[in-house]
């Protein structure tokens, strides 16, 4: 953790979240550049075979959503007990794991959004179309716009994402057995609320759509400020989570 | 080292008096800082201390502000003072005891010492 | 600087036991503190209170006069190693020293040169170490942290004679080199004993006794002779301990005043030491009720 060189008491909450953004991306450095070379060349070489219609970028985004929850909860599982050991206060933690959800977040996000964009050009020149599928059924994404709208979806849907697996991960740490059975509710509601955030635009929602049935006639403000409750509520409830979070006794 | 159940600082207390007496601390001489003497003994700093302030009491030390610990001038004789007052009672009586009950005569150990006082000399 | 501790009323219980119940202690600034204990007699909980590992369930933990939840400017100059250390095991022992740095205090030149010097690997991960060097590891992070109340609860374990050694020489180098607090908690008694100014035993959640080292020192004593001897000066005594060998007893007790040394003296009784390990034997056998 190079990057937390000489940190001062009243600043260092600031910086360790985005401290940890960085030594992620440096640690993950060679999944991203899979994830980004897999998504250009997977479509080159299935272009051979048969004709391209759906987006690569979408699969990738979708994966990079579940990972950002993983990263999330595993961080803050794993990291948690040797913070405080290593004297940080619980307010600092979670002002530290937040600003690590929020940097994170957004650069995740803003990388799919690049990605979708590029991906537009891209399968544009090759005369291909970018669509998102959903059993069978191809929504096409007929401009730079709808592609733009799509992507910005993720710089929304991934903080939320981290949100959701930070509460796993602490839950899991604070009730060893039980704790991680909060991923069920946590799941529904993150999963959902991104569905019926995505049905908001032309283009979504791509997969598990049967989960917001219910959100079939939300207007867009509607999704937009259940999404900002969500983000709230998850966030005071990590916050309740850490504020007293004990540093587990050793195994015997 | 320290086992024979005296509080460690008496006994290094004592050592110190030991070395003033056998001559490898010399009177006017610098003595080890309790540091030192922690480090070296591996004891608490505290515990040092305390020895070093018996032996200041005593007159067998004196310290120099900033400067450190010195054998006080006349520390030998005054430790050797203070071995001749209890000889008597604290080495000499309970010697005789064992000897009187492992049946030693009081002319045989007078005879002894002066043939010792012979090879000494 | 250095950090002095009090506990007032303290109580902690987990789910289904009392860890703590009503501890009052003070613990001087400055001194080198031993914690002793059976296994579950509460030290390792205590530890934790005073490092805000854990919040106590009553009662108020202050160090250095403030209370110690959520206190940054505090806790950020407390330091508590546990057994083990607290890692993530996925790290490399590099960078598990690096986030030491998370305390403004932390000396990683320091911790670096102790690394060099107990041979620990910088690149290999954490959990790929031996159960030894893992717990140099964390005596090392602990002595880098340059605290201002160092705690270590049982470090030692795994490490080698020679390993100890080195390690307590270190501490006591740096105890000597910047006024702090020290608190050692072990089983290896008579290894720290020395080291120590104070000596507190925890029995069953409770301080059964907060001393002075030399206070031990005096309070102990074997009584070893025939058995009638030992017998009439032992009457009024505190005994701790007896044991018999045909005619000859042996009986420790806990004080032993000047005139009862002498008559033991006359009546050839042999008069031994006892060890601050053998008096915590004693004084903590499940035998005694908590006295």
């Amino acid at each position: 953790m190079s990057a937390t060189k000489t940190l001062q008491l009243p600043t260092r909450r600031y910086w360790l979240g985005p401290a940890l953004t960085w030594e992620a991306l440096k640690y993950y450095r060679y999944w991203f550049v899979a994830a980004i070379v897999l998504s250009a060349l997977l479509p080159f070489l299935v272009s051979f075979s048969r004709d391209i219609d759906t987006s690569t970028w979408s699969y990738t985004a979708n994966i990079g959503a579940i990972f950002t929850a993983i990263v999330a909860g595993g961080f803050l599982y794993s990291l948690a007990p040797s913070f405080i050991a290593n004297s940080l206060t619980r307010r600092e933690l979670v002002v530290s794991f937040g600003l690590f959800g929020l940097t994170w977040g957004l650069f995740c996000g803003a990388l799919v959004f690049a990605g979708l964009v590029a991906e537009h050009a891209y399968y544009g020149a090759m005369g291909w179309t970018q669509s998102i599928e959903y059993s069978g059924e191809l929504t096409v994404m007929a401009s730079f716009g709808q592609a733009a709208e799509h992507g910005a979806l993720y710089l929304l849907a991934y903080p939320l994402y981290f949100l959701g697996g930070a509460i796993i991960g602490a839950a899991t740490y604070r009730w060893e057995g039980t704790g991680w059975l909060i991923a069920f509710p946590v799941a529904v509601v993150v999963i959902g609320l991104t569905d019926a955030l995505s049905r908001t635009v032309p283009t979504g929602p791509d997969w598990l759509r049967f989960v917001t049935e219910y959100a079939q006639g939300w207007g867009r403000g509607a999704v937009l400020a259940a999404f900002a409750a969500a983000l709230v509520i998850g966030a005071a409830i990590g916050y309740r989570l850490l504020i007293d979070i004990p540093v587990r006794a050793k195994k015997a | 080292m320290f086992d024979d159940g005296a509080p460690i600082y008496r006994q290094i207390a004592d050592q110190i008096k030991a070395e003033i007496m056998n001559g490898s601390l010399e009177p006017g001489g610098k003595v080890m800082s309790t540091n030192q003497y922690a480090a070296f003994y591996k004891i608490n700093p505290a515990t040092a201390q305390k020895a070093f302030r018996d032996l200041v009491e005593e007159g067998v030390l004196y310290k120099q502000r900033g400067v450190g610990m010195f054998v006080a001038e006349d520390a030998r004789e005054k430790l050797a003072g203070d071995f001749r007052a209890r000889f008597f009672d604290d080495v000499l009586q309970p010697l005789i005891r064992e000897a009187r009950q492992a049946g030693i005569s009081l002319t045989d150990i007078i005879d002894y010492l002066k043939t010792q006082e012979g090879v000494l000399k | 600087m250095s950090f002095s501790v009090s506990l007032r009323d303290v109580t902690l219980k987990y789910r289904d036991s009392e860890a703590l119940s009503n501890v009052n202690l003070e613990l001087e600034a400055g001194k080198i503190h031993g914690l002793l204990g059976r296994n579950g007699a509460g030290k390792t909980t205590l530890l934790s209170l005073l490092a805000a590992f854990r919040k106590p369930t009553a009662g108020t933990v202050l160090v250095n006069g403030g209370p110690i939840w959520e206190n940054a400017e505090i806790v950020s100059r407390v330091a508590l190693i546990r057994e083990g250390g607290d890692f993530d095991d996925s790290d490399t022992v590099k960078s598990s020293i690096e986030t030491g740095e998370i305390r403004p205090s932390f000396d990683r030149d320091y911790a670096l040169k102790l690394a060099d010097k107990f041979e620990l690997p910088l690149n290999k991960k954490v959990r790929s170490l031996s159960r030894g060097k893992r717990s140099v590891l964390a005596a090392i992070c602990g002595l880098a942290a340059r605290a201002e109340l160092a705690m270590f609860d049982e470090v030692h374990l795994g490490m080698d004679a020679p390993t100890r050694d080195a390690f307590y020489k270190e501490l006591l180098a740096d105890y000597m080199d910047r006024e702090h607090t020290i608190v050692l908690s072990t089983h290896l008694i008579d290894e720290v004993a020395n080291y120590l100014e104070e000596v507190v035993i925890l029995d069953r959640g409770s301080v059964l006794r907060h001393e002075p080292v030399e206070a031990f020192q005096r309070m102990g004593a074997t009584l070893t002779g025939p058995a009638d001897a030992v017998d009439a000066v032992a009457v009024g005594l505190e005994v701790l301990a007896e044991q018999r060998l045909g005619g000859t007893k042996s009986a420790t007790v806990t004080v032993l005043d000047a005139p009862t040394r002498e008559r033991a003296a006359a009546s050839g009784i042999e008069i031994g030491p006892v060890g601050l390990q053998d008096l915590f034997i004693h004084l903590t056998s499940p035998e005694r009720d908590g006295a």
